[in-house]
């Protein structure tokens, strides 16, 4: 490791600039985390047009900060209101809520926010230990190799977002017809661009992910308004007794350090996303329990296996996408763009050309960690009210922030038309039950995917026994094989998903 | 009443003293203006564009905003620009490419008769890279091995491919070319060995010191003051050129006097410390200086050397 470098990054991550931009991010994260409905994919699509007059360093760090913050707020939500603010604390919920109903709902937050702390700092240094040597590996990775993880990124993304095989290749084949449009890569012809020059470069990442994400939600939001207006936050009362204490810490301890583990296994795999991991962890940490039958009825162990695990996938999603350039979500898939945002190309050679930059992100990971914390214990209070907030003033809010960060990215009024028809599809997606997240993985790497396929076809002139000198792209192929035929059979069982990986 | 006519003289003086300063400095921004800027936020026109926009308010005394409208390679905003009011506050820091390439290569609703030009500042510096253990370390070498070798090389645009292939043809290679979406692209292509040389629109500037790439010749008309041993095509014998410069573009229409007060402001940028120092030490790009006239006659003769090239 160069100490120059890390020394470099620790003085530029301790500044007051930074300080305010990553202890924004995470504030702004905690609430958005608060109220039921925001998701974390909302507010990164909305917060990255906020980022174009900071610095890179601060605009990723404030980025990170913010995906951090969402998943210890979604906690309060989870456990005052039994309605998750994220869908990867739906576990949090089996156990918050019923302890918060048992008069103990300071105690529940506190732990939450514990197993949040803790998995979040010990996924981010593992990630700062695996991508470091992750990345000077990376290289050895050609197009070919980049082509064949592409691919099989794309085929088991679509395997674990959604239920049917059809309804997934209609959203995955959209995706992907949406993501060729633009000029051709060698020839510098337009396809599909029907004389608007407006997308030679291919339709606009913000449009698309605001509009599919964001904006779409906000319709489903208003009409849901309709029917439940319904708001029982569970009051929080003066109560000494009902503080976390040092023995429940320490019995919670081993949940919380295997809850780390699963994440970060879980989030360094393209595709699963927090919801995966917070479900795995609460069922791990049940069947490791002597008292299984106690989980559901307010078991410390249930929160805390469930809040560690959905923050430490956070920092996890980042081993590939620093290593290698390639999103394991569709979180990482939007930093992505805040990357190119900032004139930065994320993948191996991130490490080698701007180290700095990569240990400054580190080092600003660490501080929103901390911050977190602080936030967090001294402001339970506050972010308990959040709760209270109804739907009718958020909507209008978000809405107005979609509106907004479109603008900023000066496609003008063509801009919120197709800001406008992404809405409508992401609404009829949802409403109908086809992957969005399909959708828009598909969207944000079939660009990366066909310059790769297209590489490898040129520069192999043709001749398949290339292959044979590649290890890794022949692995990732037959892994590719596997998930399709593991999908089709899948489809033909009409056996359920293995899991629900909503948008994260 | 003496008084007052006195005071009417005056203000007349002043107004006449006001005016032929006017005449003198030429044309003077009212109210703030707007430099549109082609590409997004972050890229070296951006950073070149933002500390450029500091340097036109020392010189015009208005402040100046900067607009960014990405897309097309500069494409977009050109497409904008045609509806810009010809008055001088609306302006464009902008790359040749979208004048000397967009146009042969795809159908844009704009062209170079539709805008005036008032002064370049920046020069580009297209080069052909290889990586620093190639076995060639000279254009000459490349060509040599390749006369024996099949080779491999990674386009960005269509210009520097058609060059390559007439290279190619000519000298007898047997050139496989690869597209690479950008020098983010090439350097991970050119330093994993996967080709064996590249076309580089300026990211060599950041391994060129380590060692780790060469530029074995360079596409411009002339030797990058930041390389002077590397020789360009033209003086290798080869007689193509690829260059790209960064003007003021002003809508059609704009009148003489405010062109030459932009072609002042570029003299003025281009010895101005800051602007100089982002666009030399920061962004790797060379200055380069041309009044409003060379600045035209080179876009349209950049513009016919591509046509020329893309025919074949």
């Amino acid at each position: 490791m160069d100490f120059s470098a890390v020394s470099a990054a620790a003085s530029e991550a301790l500044t007051l600039a930074s300080f305010i931009g990553i202890g924004g991010g995470v504030l702004l994260g905690y609430i958005v985390g608060v109220i039921p409905g925001l998701s974390r994919s909302v507010a990164i699509a909305i917060a990255i047009p906020m980022t174009f007059y900071m610095s890179p360093f601060i605009a990723i760090s404030f980025l990170i900060g913010l995906s951090k913050g969402t998943a210890a707020g979604s906690a309060v939500s989870a456990i005052l209101l039994n309605a998750p603010g994220e869908a990867s604390s739906a576990a949090t919920a089996l156990d918050g809520y019923p302890m918060a109903k048992q008069g103990k709902p300071k105690t529940a937050l506190q732990i939450g926010l514990i197993a949040s702390v803790m998995g979040d700092i010990l996924a981010t240094i593992i990630l700062i230990f695996v991508a470091i040597p992750f990345a000077r590996v990376a290289l050895l990775f050609g197009p070919y190799e980049m082509a064949a993880i592409l691919a099989f990124a794309l085929v088991f993304i679509a395997g674990l977002s959604g239920g049917s095989i059809f309804k997934g290749l209609a959203a995955g084949g959209l995706g992907i017809f949406l993501g060729t449009i633009g000029l051709d890569n060698q020839t510098g012809l337009p396809r599909l661009t029907f004389g608007y020059t407006e997308l030679m470069d291919g339709m606009p990442l913000i449009a698309v992910a605001i509009g599919t994400l964001a904006l779409s939600e906000m319709f489903v939001q208003s009409e849901k308004l309709r029917y439940d207006r319904e708001n029982m936050s569970v009051a929080m009362k003066k109560d000494s007794s009902d503080r976390i204490t040092w023995p429940i810490f320490r019995r919670i301890l081993p949940t919380i350090l295997r809850g780390t583990g699963v994440g970060t296994f879980v989030g360094a795999l393209p595709g699963l996303g927090p919801s995966v991991g917070s479900f795995m962890s609460y069922g791990m940490a049940q069947k490791a329990a002597k008292n299984p039958e106690a989980f559901g009825k307010g078991e410390p162990k249930g929160i805390a296996a469930s809040e560690s695990a959905d923050n430490a996938v956070i920092p996890a999603a980042l081993i590939p996408l620093f290593g290698l350039g390639i999103p394991g979500n569709v979180s990482a898939a939007l930093l992505i763009g805040a990357f190119a945002i900032h004139g930065i190309t994320v993948g191996p050679l991130l490490l080698r050309d701007n180290p700095e930059l990569l240990y400054s992100i580190f080092a600003g990971m660490i501080l929103a960690s901390v911050i977190m914390l602080a936030l967090g214990w001294f402001g339970l209070m506050f972010f308990a009210q959040i709760t209270r907030v109804p739907p009718h003033v958020v909507i209008p809010i978000v809405i107005f922030f979609c509106l907004a960060g479109m603008m900023l990215q000066g496609y003008g009024t063509f801009g919120l038309i197709i800001l406008m028809a992404f809405a409508a599809l992401g609404y009829l997606m949802k409403k109908y039950d086809y992957s969005f997240v399909t959708f828009l993985v598909a969207f944000i790497i079939t660009p990366m995917l066909e310059l790769n396929l297209r590489q490898s076809i040129i520069l192999s002139r043709g001749n398949w026994e290339v292959l044979l000198g590649r290890p890794i792209a022949m692995i990732f192929i037959a892994c590719t094989v596997v998930a399709l035929v593991a999908l089709i059979i899948r489809t033909f069982r009409k056996e359920q998903p293995l899991a629900n990986a909503p948008a994260d | 009443m003496k008084r007052r006519s006195i005071l009417t003289a005056g203000a007349a003086l002043c107004a006449l003293l006001a005016a032929s300063a006017a005449l003198a400095e030429g044309w003077k921004p009212e109210r703030p203006m707007t430099m549109v800027i082609g590409f997004a936020a972050g890229g070296s026109t951006d950073i070149q564009g933002r500390v450029l926009a500091r340097t036109l308010e020392e010189h015009f005394g208005q402040p100046v905003n900067v607009v960014n409208q990405p897309g097309g390679g500069g494409a977009v905003a050109l497409t904008r620009f045609l509806n810009a009011a010809p008055d001088g506050h609306t302006f464009m820091f902008g790359v040749q490419l979208g004048l000397t390439f967009s146009p042969v290569v795809t159908e844009t609703e704009y062209d170079i008769d539709d805008f005036r030009y008032a002064g370049t500042l920046v020069g580009g510096q297209f080069g052909l890279v290889a990586a620093g253990d190639a076995p060639f370390q000279s254009f000459d070498e490349l060509i040599a091995h390749g006369q024996e070798n099949p080779m491999t090389y990674a386009q960005q645009l269509p210009m520097d491919q058609a060059i390559m292939q007439q290279i190619a043809a000519m000298e007898g290679i047997d050139l496989a070319i690869v597209p690479t979406g950008g020098g983010g692209g090439m350097a991970p292509l050119l330093l994993g060995g996967e080709v064996d040389f590249a076309f580089s629109g300026g990211t060599h500037a950041q391994y060129t010191p380590t060692g780790e790439m060469n530029v074995l010749a360079f596409l411009t008309r002339e030797r990058s003051p930041f390389y002077p041993d590397v020789p360009t095509l033209a003086e290798l014998g080869y007689p193509y050129a690829m260059d790209d410069f960064r003007s003021f573009f002003l809508p059609g229409g704009t009148p003489d006097e405010i062109v030459q007060a932009f072609e002042e402001a570029a003299r003025f940028a281009v010895g101005h410390e800051p602007f100089v120092e982002v666009t030399v030490d920061n962004t790797l790009h060379p200055i380069v200086f041309m009044d409003a006239a060379e600045t035209e006659a080179t876009i349209r003769e950049i513009r016919a050397a591509n046509e020329a090239l893309m025919a074949n």
